[in-house]
C-alpha cells in the first residue's frame, strides 16, 4: 500500500466541478428524459394501412395483442373488420409486432411514461395516437434486416419461350417437394384470402397440409368448396393472391400453385378414396342442369354427394364448357380436364353430350320430369362489333376459333383456316388466349409467327392477367394499344388486308362507365389476311320458352336470382355461373355449390 | 457458545439478487450455510418449450438481469449451428461490440457493488452513473436499455445508427480517463484493502473441485483460461486482448481483476470499432415467416464468456418449431451453491456479503 | 476443426462401447454411452484432461419412454467440449451420483431430481427441495407436466371488462 500523501484528500475536488448525472425528482415529470431514436416505446397503429390480418397477435411471445372487431369498419375484400388491441400489462416491449406486420402499421413511439389509478386503462387500441394521448414522436420502425416476413415469392419454372411457341407443351413446370414446403412457410394464416375467394375455398388449412406433408387432408379441404381443384390450380383468376397479406409490401403466396401441388401429387386410389369419402346421406329427388361448364359440374358434384339423382345436358361433344372450349392447351392441358370431370362422374353424375336444350330436348320438359331445373349455360357466343366490313369471311369469332382449335388438338378435327398475317381485336385474357393460339398455329404451318393486337385499353386499362402480356410478348405478340377500330379494309379483289382504327382518347366516361370516345384524325391501319374478334362473350337464352320468358327477369343480358341462386319469382328453378354474373370458373363453383345447397333445401321442405 | 440460525435475507443492501442464504452463526462466525434458492425462478425452461424459436426473444434476456446479451447470443447460435446458417461478417463484430459493451456495465456494476457489503457507496454511485452511459448507448443501438432482444438467429436486427461510432469512443476515451480515479478510490482505499487483503481466499483446488470459471478461476490458477483465447467465437481471435492471470486469489485480486479487464473491453472496443466491415447484418436463412421457422434436429452447447464465467446453454432440437429442451448454465451456479455450503463457513457474517459480491454470484442465472 | 477432437472422440470408442458419435460444431462433439460405462468414461477422461464438468442436464424424450443424461466436460487446455449422454428408463429413472469423480456435480444432480424425478443414489441431500418451495405436483420439467393447466389450475384468470366494439376511439 503506498504511503498516504497530504494531499490525497484534495483529490476529491476536482468533482465539485461536474455536473452531477443525478436527476432531480420534479424533473422527471416535467422535463421529462426524451429517449434515443430507435427507442421501443407504446405501439402506435396506421388505421388506413392496417388490414386485420392478426399476424402481430400470432407472435406475440406474451399473448399481449388481442384483435378485436370494429362493426364501423367496412368489410372489404383484402382486409378483415378488426383491429389489435394491446394489454400493457403484459407486453415486454420487443417490437416483434411491428417487425412482423405485413402492411407495415404498426410502429412504435417514443414514449414510456404513463399512468392511472385504474388498471383497466392498461388495455388499449393503439390508433394514431398511442396509449398516453400526448403529442409523441416515431420510435423504432421496421428496416429490411428487422423484417419477420419472407416476402420473396419462391420462384416457379417456366419453359422457355422459344421452345413453349413451338407448341401446345404446359409452360408451368409445377412446384418439386421443397419448393412448395418453402413456400407453404411463407403463410401467415391471416384468412384474408379465404374470404376474398368466391367460393371461400379453406386456404390457410390447405397451406398449412402442404407445409406439414399431409397432403391427404389437404386434398380433403380442396373438395370442400371446389370439386374443380385441378382446373383451378391452373387456370384461376386467383383474386386470393390480390388479397393476400404479403402482396401489401411483397409477394403474394404462390396460392394457386400450391393448389396444382396437391393435386398433381396426390396418386389416383388415394385421390379416388377422398372424393368419394365426402358422399353422405340419400337425398330423394332427380335434378336437371342445363350446361356443364364449371358451375354446372360444380352443382352436379354436390348434388352427387347429398344423393340426388343428376342428369346434366350438354350441347357440345365433351364435356368442360370454357375449361374445354376456352383455355388454351398450354395453360390447362386437356388430360387435367378430363381428370377432374371423371371424379365427379364417378359419383353417378350423368352428363348427356351432344343433347342441346331447345333442340334435341324441350325444356318444358326437364321442367316437367325434374324436380328442380339449373341453368347454367354461360357465355358461348362472342361479342360482335358494328362497324363496317365486319361480315366479311376473314372476321372470325374468339369462341368457335378456340372450340375449333380444341378439336384440332384432341384429334376431333382439323387445324382451323388461318393465314400467315393476323389481327386480334380486344385485350382482355380470352384475346391472349386467341393471340398465342394463333402463334402456335402459324409456327407449325408456317414456320413463323406474325400477330398483331387492337385494343381500346391502353397500358395501364388492359384488363387481362400481368402474365399474359409479359408471356405473350416474349412469345412475338406486337401490341397495338388505346386504338378502337373504324372499319375493315379490303382490297380491290375483296380479300381482307387490315383493320383501320382511331385513337382513343378517353375510355371511361364521368360516371366511369364504359364510353370510348375516338379521335377521328388520329388514324392507323393494321395489316392482316384476317380479324379476330375477342371483346367480350354474350349468353344465349333461346332455349327458355315464351311463358317463362316473361316470368324470368333479365338485366343485360344476365338472370336475375335471389341469395340462394333461385330465379326470381320462378320456384324449381335456379341458376348460376357466367349467366348471372360474367366473371370466370371460380365464381361458377362457387354458384353451383349455393345453388347445390339452395336446391338440396328446395327439395327437403317441397318434399316434406 | 450457542448457534444462531440466521438469514441472510432476500432483502439486504449487500445481496447480489434474491436468493437468501440460511446459516448457523455461533458468535461472528458461520459454521454452517446452505443457499436457498428459488425466489427468482420463473419457470424459463419450461417456458422456453412452449414458444416459438423467434417468440423466444422475448423471454431469453430475462434470465439474467445484469448481463443479458449472453443469453441471446448463445440462443442464437445454437440454432444456427443445428441449422447452419453462416452469419453475415458485419454481425460478428456488431455481436461482438454489444458484447463486450455488455460485459463493461457488469464490470461496472460489480466493481461498484463492493461498496454495497462494505459501506463505500460513492463507489456505487460513481459505477451506476457510469453503467447508465452506457445504458443510453445500447438505447440507442438496440431500442431498450437493459433487455435489448437485439441479437437473433442469423444475425442482429437491426444495423448500427448513424454516429454511434463516435459516441461510443467518446465514452469509452472518457470512462478511460477516469479509470484511475476508480483505482485510488477502491483499490487502494485502505477500508476496502482490510477488509478484502488476504481475506476470502480462493485456492486452486478449490476452483477444480467446484467448478467455478471466470475471474476466479484465472486468478487463482494462474492461467489465461478464458473462453475468447482458448475457443473463440464471433471474431474474438481477431482482436488483441490480453487476460489478466494471478495465482494468488484473494478478494482484493480478484475486484483489481475487474478494473484491469474494463481496460481490455476498452481495447477490444477500440479495435472492433476500426475493424468493423459494411455488408447485411442478417442472414435469412430459415424459410417462411417467423412463426414457422423450423431448426434441424440436433443437439448442441454454446458457452460465451460473460463477466462472471462461463455463460451456457444447452439446446435439444426435434426439428419443429418450437425447442425441444433448453438448459441454461449460470456461471456462478457452481459457486452460488456448493461454494456456498463447502467454503462459506468460517468466514465472519460481515464477510458473506462480501463473499457473494467477490465470487461473482448472480442469482438469477441460478434460480432461472 | 480443432485437432484435439478427433483423438479424444477416437480414444473414447477405443476403450468404452460407443453407442454413437457426432461432431457437433468444430470444437465440440457427442458421445452416446450405456449407463453403466459412465463412471468410468468419466474418470477416464478426467484423467484426459477434462477436468472441468460445465453442466449435469436432462432431456426427457417421452415417446421413447427414456431419460437421457448430458454431462458436459470441457478441456480447459485445448479448448474442447464433450459432450457424453447417456439414457435412463423413463419408468424407474435411477443412478448414481458422479460426485466422487467431480464434486461439483452435487448441486446439478439436485437440480435433476427436482425437475425431472431422476433419483442419484450416494447423493443424500438430493431428496430436499431446493429450488420450488412446497410443490404438490410431479417434477415440473417432464414433457406431460402441462404448465398452462397448472397455472389455470391454481390462479384466477384475470378479465377484462373494457368493450372495444363500440366506434370511437381506442380508449
Amino acid at each position: 500500500m503506498k504511503k498516504a500523501s497530504i494531499f490525497a484528500p484534495f483529490k476529491g475536488w476536482k468533482y465539485l466541478f461536474k455536473k452531477p448525472v443525478t436527476v432531480p425528482m420534479d424533473d422527471i415529470f416535467k422535463h421529462p428524459r426524451e429517449s434515443q431514436d430507435n427507442y421501443r416505446g407504446f405501439h402506435v397503429n396506421d388505421w388506413d394501412k392496417c388490414i386485420g390480418c392478426g399476424t402481430c397477435e400470432d407472435v406475440c411471445p406474451t399473448g399481449a395483442i388481442s384483435m378485436v372487431e370494429r362493426k364501423e369498419l367496412p368489410d372489404v375484400d383484402g382486409s378483415k373488420p378488426e383491429r389489435p388491441a394491446v394489454d400493457y400489462g403484459r407486453c415486454c416491449f420487443c417490437a416483434l409486432c411491428v417487425d412482423i406486420c405485413a402492411s407495415g402499421s404498426l410502429s412504435m413511439t417514443k414514449e414510456y411514461l404513463y399512468n392511472s389509478p385504474n388498471p383497466e386503462d392498461f388495455i388499449y387500441m393503439p390508433t394514431d395516437q398511442d396509449i398516453t394521448g400526448r403529442e409523441h414522436k416515431a420510435g423504432y420502425e421496421k428496416t429490411e434486416s428487422s423484417d419477420l416476413l419472407d416476402l420473396v415469392r419462391k420462384p416457379m419454372e417456366h419453359v422457355d419461350a422459344n421452345e413453349r411457341k413451338q407448341s401446345f407443351i404446359e409452360i408451368v413446370r409445377g412446384f418439386s417437394k421443397e419448393q412448395a414446403k418453402a413456400e407453404a412457410a411463407r403463410c401467415v394464416e391471416c384468412g384474408i384470402c379465404e374470404k376474398t375467394c368466391p367460393a371461400h375455398m379453406n386456404i390457410p388449412e390447405y397451406i398449412r397440409a402442404i407445409w406439414e406433408d399431409d397432403l391427404e387432408a389437404g386434398l380433403n379441404w380442396l373438395y370442400q368448396t371446389n370439386p374443380l381443384p385441378s382446373v383451378c390450380g391452373r387456370i384461376c383468376t386467383h383474386m386470393c393472391e390480390t388479397a393476400c397479406a404479403l402482396s401489401n409490401r411483397g409477394e403474394a403466396i404462390a396460392i394457386r400453385w400450391l393448389k396444382r401441388y396437391i393435386v398433381d401429387n396426390m396418386p389416383d386410389d388415394e385421390y379416388e378414396k377422398v372424393v368419394m369419402a365426402q358422399v353422405s346421406a340419400k337425398g330423394e329427388g332427380k335434378v336437371a342442369i342445363v350446361g356443364a361448364g364449371s358451375a354446372g359440374l360444380s352443382a352436379a358434384y354436390y348434388l352427387g354427394t347429398l344423393g340426388y339423382e343428376v342428369d346434366v345436358f350438354e350441347r357440345m361433344p365433351l364435356v368442360g364448357g370454357p375449361m374445354r372450349y376456352g383455355a388454351p392447351k398450354y395453360r390447362l392441358p386437356d388430360d387435367v380436364t378430363t381428370h377432374d370431370i371423371a371424379f365427379i362422374e364417378k359419383l353417378g353424375v350423368k352428363i348427356h353430350t351432344n343433347t342441346e336444350v331447345g333442340r334435341d330436348v324441350k325444356f318444358a320438359d326437364l321442367r316437367k320430369k325434374y324436380d328442380a331445373v339449373f341453368i347454367a349455360t354461360g357465355y358461348p357466343h362472342t361479342r360482335g362489333l358494328t362497324i363496317p366490313g365486319i361480315g366479311h369471311e376473314n372476321v372470325k369469332m374468339a369462341m368457335e376459333f378456340l372450340a375449333a382449335s380444341t378439336d384440332y388438338e384432341t384429334g376431333r378435327g382439323e387445324m382451323p383456316g388461318i393465314e400467315d398475317d393476323v389481327v386480334v381485336v380486344g385485350s382482355g385474357n380470352v384475346a391472349f388466349d386467341v393471340a398465342r393460339t394463333l402463334v402456335r398455329f402459324q409456327i407449325e404451318k408456317y414456320g413463323k409467327s406474325s400477330v398483331k393486337m387492337l385494343a381500346l385499353e391502353n397500358e395501364q386499362q388492359i384488363p387481362a392477367d400481368k402474365e399474359e402480356v409479359e408471356e405473350g410478348g416474349e412469345e412475338g405478340i406486337v401490341l397495338h394499344l388505346g386504338y378502337g377500330p373504324k372499319h375493315i379494309v379490303t382490297d380491290k379483289k375483296g380479300k381482307l388486308t387490315g383493320i383501320e382504327a382511331a385513337k382513343c382518347i378517353r375510355l371511361f366516361d364521368e360516371n366511369n362507365r364504359f364510353a370510348p370516345q375516338l379521335d377521328e384524325e388520329a388514324i392507323i391501319c393494321v395489316n392482316g389476311k384476317q380479324v379476330y374478334l375477342a371483346i367480350g362473350q354474350t349468353s344465349d337464352l333461346a332455349f327458355l320458352p315464351e311463358d317463362l320468358k316473361d316470368q324470368v327477369k333479365i338485366e343485360r343480358g344476365k338472370i336475375v336470382v335471389n341469395k340462394d341462386n333461385q330465379v326470381r319469382g320462378v320456384p324449381g328453378l335456379f341458376a348460376g355461373g357466367d349467366i348471372i354474373r360474367g366473371m370466370d370458373i371460380i365464381n361458377g363453383v362457387a354458384d353451383g355449390h349455393a345453388a347445390a345447397v339452395g336446391i338440396d333445401h328446395y327439395l327437403r321442405t317441397k318434399m316434406k | 457458545m450457542k448457534q444462531v440460525k440466521l438469514f441472510l435475507g432476500p432483502q439486504h443492501p449487500g445481496m447480489h439478487g434474491n436468493a437468501s442464504i440460511h446459516m448457523y452463526v455461533e458468535g461472528d462466525i458461520i459454521k454452517k450455510s446452505y443457499l436457498l434458492p428459488g425466489m427468482l425462478h420463473r419457470g424459463f425452461e419450461k417456458t422456453m418449450e412452449n414458444r416459438t424459436w423467434m417468440n423466444n426473444i422475448g423471454i431469453i434476456p430475462r434470465i439474467c438481469v445484469p448481463e443479458p446479451d449472453p443469453n441471446e447470443m448463445v440462443f442464437a447460435n445454437n440454432a444456427e449451428t443445428l441449422a447452419n446458417i453462416e452469419v453475415p461478417e458485419r454481425a460478428h463484430w456488431i455481436r461482438m461490440l454489444i458484447l463486450e459493451l455488455a460485459r463493461l456495465a457488469a464490470h461496472l456494476m460489480a466493481f461498484g457493488g463492493c461498496g454495497g457489503p462494505t459501506g463505500l457507496y460513492t463507489a456505487m454511485y460513481w459505477a451506476q452513473a457510469d453503467r447508465d452511459g452506457i445504458l443510453t448507448l445500447f438505447e440507442e443501438i438496440t431500442g431498450q436499455r437493459i433487455y435489448h432482444m437485439y441479437i437473433v438467429i442469423g444475425g442482429v436486427r437491426k444495423d448500427l445508427p448513424k454516429g454511434i461510432e463516435k459516441k461510443i469512443l467518446d465514452y469509452v476515451d472518457d470512462l478511460e480517463r477516469r479509470l484511475p480515479d476508480y483505482e485510488d478510490l477502491v483499490l487502494n482505499n485502505p477500508t476496502i484493502i482490510a477488509r478484502t487483503k488476504d481475506q476470502i481466499m480462493l485456492p486452486a483446488e478449490v476452483v477444480w473441485e467446484l467448478g467455478v470459471t471466470g475471474i476466479g478461476m484465472r486468478s487463482a490458477t494462474g492461467k489465461a483460461y478464458d473462453i475468447r483465447k482458448v475457443a473463440p467465437y464471433a471474431r474474438y481471435d481477431k482482436v488483441e486482448f490480453d487476460v489478466p492471470t494471478a495465482t494468488y486469489s484473494d478478494a482484493l485480486t480478484r475486484i483489481r481483476f475487474k478494473w484491469l479487464e474494463m481496460h481490455q473491453i476498452i481495447r477490444i472496443i477500440r479495435q472492433v470499432l476500426e475493424l468493423m466491415p459494411g455488408g447485411k447484418v442478417r442472414e435469412k436463412a430459415l424459410d417462411g415467416s417467423a412463426l414457422r421457422w423450423q431448426v434441424p434436429k440436433g443437439q448442441v452447447y454454446t458457452a460465451v464468456e460473460a463477466s462472471r464465467g462461463e455463460y451456457g446453454y444447452y439446446t435439444v432440437s426435434d426439428g419443429g418449431i418450437m425447442p425441444y429442451r433448453v438448459a441454461v448454465r449460470g456461471a456462478s451456479f457452481p459457486q452460488g451453491l456448493l461454494g456456498v455450503e463447502k467454503y462459506l463457513p468460517g468466514h465472519r457474517i460481515d464477510d458473506a456479503a462480501l463473499w457473494f459480491d467477490t465470487m461473482g454470484i448472480c442469482s438469477p442465472e441460478i434460480d432461472r | 476443426m480443432n485437432k484435439h477432437i478427433e483423438s479424444v472422440t477416437e480414444a473414447v470408442k477405443a476403450k468404452f462401447d460407443v453407442l454413437n458419435t457426432e461432431i457437433v460444431r468444430d470444437t465440440q462433439a457427442a458421445v452416446d454411452l450405456k449407463p453403466g460405462d459412465v463412471h468410468a468414461a468419466l474418470a477416464f477422461l478426467k484423467a484426459q484432461g477434462f477436468r472441468q464438468l460445465s453442466m449435469l442436464t436432462c432431456v426427457d424424450w417421452l415417446e421413447d419412454k427414456e431419460f437421457q443424461l448430458v454431462y458436459l466436460l470441457f478441456d480447459w487446455d485445448k479448448g474442447v467440449r464433450l459432450q457424453m449422454r447417456a439414457r435412463l428408463d423413463r419408468d424407474n429413472p435411477k443412478f448414481t451420483t458422479v460426485t466422487n469423480i467431480y464434486p461439483g456435480a452435487q448441486y446439478y444432480e439436485r437440480d435433476v431430481h427436482e425437475f425431472f424425478g431422476v433419483e442419484f443414489e450416494g447423493n443424500p441431500m438430493s431428496y430436499k427441495q431446493l429450488f420450488l418451495e412446497n410443490w404438490d405436483d410431479i417434477p415440473p420439467m417432464r414433457k406431460d407436466f402441462n404448465s398452462r393447466a397448472y397455472s389455470d389450475k391454481k390462479f384466477p384468470v384475470r378479465e377484462y371488462k373494457k368493450d372495444f366494439t363500440k366506434a370511437g376511439d381506442g380508449k
